[in-house]
């Protein structure tokens, strides 16, 4: 079945700038993929999940950004893992299946025989290696991967309903109003070279119809059968959907951790679950101290090499390190004072966190300042509004000043403590 | 004659308008705010201004050589590295405004809007022969700034109080200096603030002397007073120059439309409107007391009753806007949407109404 000269391709959508304005502020400075979790760029966790599939050929990027905001990590991180990775700039909306589609010269390229098609924007553990076997097993053309979850919360995405004994896909909907099925689609799939004819199948059926309706001038004023244009294919509703119940696709389900990575508080909590995910693989990542030579580590904190955790030199005596931790990420070149406490935040690069401040449940934006005693917190809550507190890049919090549960942009100075607030 | 313009850095006050386009670029009736200064300087004689900037994008670059072609005079910009306050960024330009002559030059504050009274303002402080002239503006509720304390017949400057609790004057700074280049030697290279370190010292030797504007005075830097700004504006307009605004039948007051809009039938614009280039204004529109950037779309039967809405966004049929709704580059707001005093940033499509002041990200 699987000869070891069959090659994969993966590639992974990034989505580009104006599409989604949620995960503002932080994508006013930085592309959504490259913010960090638990210390490397959002769209890394995927791509080091795709190293592990066998016989990997090529990673492919694909989105709507500025070919020069992915050049640099491109390349480095080709480098790093030592797999070819590139950016492909779709020129106009083609939909999910429609951007695969228009790139599959280049993706058929190596001739391989599986292809991953992953959402830069999820987080999970990516079983990619047993998605692959599986998927191998069940002979479809596309295996897709899915959780299970509560009913109450299922209608917030595709829900599949697959057969219990062969995992065939037999019906799907998209955030149906009704409930289907507690099964949710996780936006990680495997298909065989045989998803491009059925794209292009949806995409000349669209193209009659529309050829059709052009006599009809009644249809026409209809709203309801507005026809997308001939080459925007959605890989939901226009490929898994019809396809269920045909024998060509399949299931595979994770019983490990998954969200959606849409909103700076999400952004939080995925990064917990990757700094907890790092203790299984790759514990090495992890800081650790006890507060004696070094910063007190409570739980999983990710500091980068180049940050620095220490005690002002003058008063030795008194050492007075900080405590970090639990679910804390410190990117590079941060300082962080003595006696500063951090719980459950990114603190980004060029931070400066001053003596005796505390930081909970919050997003430091680059270069920021936290002033001493200073307090910035939010409640916790990673999906509501206000839910934890984000400062944007150059962001001055002036001594013993508090911000709760508030949102300030770029560029701005508190010297006044604010609440519940966003800040132009 | 020289002149120095305070831009300082990223115009946070002004956003979500600021996050498209550099503050300075931001067109106020229908022209970047800078211009008007600009204008106005070059008016007097001025052959060479500098922008003092702490932020530069290259967006700027671009428009200033624009504008010292067309206008034919020298613009340069004079970036700090750290923020200088509203002093020291005379002293980094010191090469430039320095004059063996003993010529003064001005300083404005980017923000301030009004007549540019600058003949008079020269004629003043030539007849005082001191060392600094300011202008100053009458404001009704002077403890929300800093109040200048002058004798009344002479101008000469006593004191500054900074946001006084009892009154003691109700005359501002109104950000328009005239300086000979001896305050130069007054002032280091370091972060400096004018009203706190500088004038107090020219004071104190009785050589700062301070003159009431004639006319209107404006901060626009926020949207509040943008638009109360404008009206102001239009009123100074229409004694000097009232064939630059719009007349009629669909017309009410003050109300400045660019050669290249379009407005549909059944529309009543104004008072106090202006409508920028490439906007389109659909059939039965009513606005009033607001500004339409750039290649806006006005949909039929919508109401704008005060507001400013950004460059390319859409405003859907029957949408209604107000009490200080703003909305960024590119919004687009459905048909039939209600906003109360909603703040959108760019890019953003609203199909829900925003009942009460908000910020929508």
């Amino acid at each position: 079945m699987g000869s070891s000269d069959e090659r994969v391709v993966a590639v992974i959508m990034v989505g580009g700038p104006t599409k989604g304005t949620r995960f503002r502020p932080l994508s006013l400075n930085i592309p959504k993929p490259l913010f960090p979790l638990a210390g490397q760029p959002m769209v890394h966790h995927p791509i080091s999940a795709c190293k592990r599939i066998p016989n990997l050929a090529q990673i492919y990027l694909v989105g709507f950004y500025e070919e020069r905001e992915f050049a640099l990590y491109v390349s480095s991180i080709s480098n790093e893992l030592k797999v070819p990775v590139r950016y492909l700039r779709e020129d106009k909306p083609h939909g999910s299946a429609g951007g695969l589609y228009n790139f599959r010269d280049l993706i058929m390229e190596d001739n391989p025989s599986h292809i991953f098609l992953l959402n830069c924007d999820v987080c999970c553990s990516f079983p990619l290696p047993e998605m692959l076997v599986a998927h191998r097993r069940y002979g479809g053309i596309g295996t897709i991967l899915v959780i299970k979850v509560s009913p109450e919360s299922a209608n917030e995405f595709g829900e599949l309903v697959a057969d219990p004994s062969t995992n065939e896909l037999l019906h799907y909907t998209e955030k149906p109003e009704t409930f289907v099925s507690d099964r949710i689609n996780c936006g990680v799939y495997v298909f065989t070279p045989d998803i491009f004819t059925a794209i292009q199948g949806v995409s000349s059926q669209r193209k009659e119809r529309a050829n059709l309706r052009r006599m009809s001038s009644f249809e026409a004023l209809q709203s309801a059968t507005r026809s997308l244009p001939t080459d925007f294919v959605r890989l939901d509703q226009d490929i898994l959907s019809p396809l269920a119940g045909k024998k060509q696709l399949y299931t595979y389900e994770t019983m490990d951790f998954w969200e959606q990575i849409k909103t700076p508080g999400m952004s939080l909590k995925c990064s917990a679950l990757y700094l907890a995910q790092f203790r299984f693989t790759s514990p090495y990542l992890l800081a650790t101290g006890d507060g004696t030579k070094t910063a007190a580590v409570i739980g999983d904190v990710f500091v980068h090499p180049s940050a620095k955790v220490h005690p002002t030199a003058k008063n030795l005596l008194t050492l007075n390190y900080a405590q970090i931790g639990p679910n804390v990420s410190i990117s590079a070149n941060a300082r962080i004072g003595p006696g500063v406490r951090l719980i459950s935040c990114i603190v980004l690069d060029d931070v400066e966190v001053k003596e005796n401040a505390v930081v909970i449940h919050a997003i430091v934006g680059w270069k920021s300042a936290i002033g001493r005693w200073s307090r910035v917190q939010g409640e916790g809550d990673y999906n509501a509004k206000l839910g934890i507190t984000i400062l944007g890049e150059a962001v001055t919090v002036e001594d013993e000043v508090v911000v709760v549960n508030s949102i300030v942009l770029p560029n701005k100075t508190l010297n006044v403590s604010v609440q519940q607030e966003i800040i132009l | 004659m020289k002149a120095l313009i305070l831009v300082g850095g990223f115009g946070t006050r002004l956003r979500p308008l600021t996050l498209s386009v550099p503050k300075p670029l931001v067109e106020f009736a229908n022209k970047p705010m800078i211009l008007h200064q600009i204008e106005a300087l070059k008016a007097i004689g001025v052959t060479e201004v500098v922008l003092a900037i702490n932020y530069q994008p290259e967006i700027m670059l671009n428009f200033l050589k624009e504008f010292e072609r067309k206008l034919h005079i020298k613009i340069t910009c004079s970036r700090e590295t750290e923020p200088l306050g509203t002093a020291g960024p005379l002293a980094l330009a010191r090469e430039i405004l320095i004059d063996d002559c003993g010529v003064p030059f001005f300083v404005l504050n980017s923000d301030v809007i009004c007549d540019y009274p600058f003949e008079e303002m020269i004629r003043f402080h030539k007849s005082h022969g001191g060392e600094a002239s300011l202008m100053v503006t009458k404001v009704d509720e002077p403890s929300k700034y800093g109040v200048v304390v002058m004798e009344e017949t002479t101008g000469k400057v006593e004191k500054f109080v900074e946001k006084p609790k009892l009154f003691v004057g109700n005359k501002i700074n109104a950000g328009v200096y005239l300086l000979n280049p001896s305050v130069l030697d007054r002032i280091e290279l370091r972060p400096t603030s004018i009203e706190k370190e500088v004038f107090p010292s020219i004071a104190a030797e009785e050589k700062l002397y301070a003159m009431v504007l004639p006319g209107f005075w404006m901060d626009i830097g926020q949207p509040k007073d943008y638009i109360t700004g404008l009206r102001f504006y239009f009123d100074s307009l229409h004694k000097k120059c009232s064939s630059k605004l719009a007349v009629g039948s669909n017309v009410i007051g003050n109300v400045l439309v660019d050669e290249s809009a379009v407005i549909g039938d059944g529309c009543l614009i104004g008072p106090d409107v202006a409508i920028g280039p490439g906007c389109v204004i659909e059939a039965g529109v009513r606005l009033s007391r607001c500004t339409v950037m750039r290649g806006v779309r006005v949909k039929k039967h919508a109401c704008i009753s005060s507001g400013i809405v950004g460059w390319h966004s859409t405003v859907g049929r029957w949408a209604r806007l107000e009490n200080m709704t703003i909305l960024g580059e590119d919004v687009h707001l459905c048909d039939e949407v209600y906003s109360n005093g909603g703040i959108v940033l760019p890019h953003k499509e609203i199909k829900s109404n925003i009942l009460k002041p908000e910020i929508v990200m």
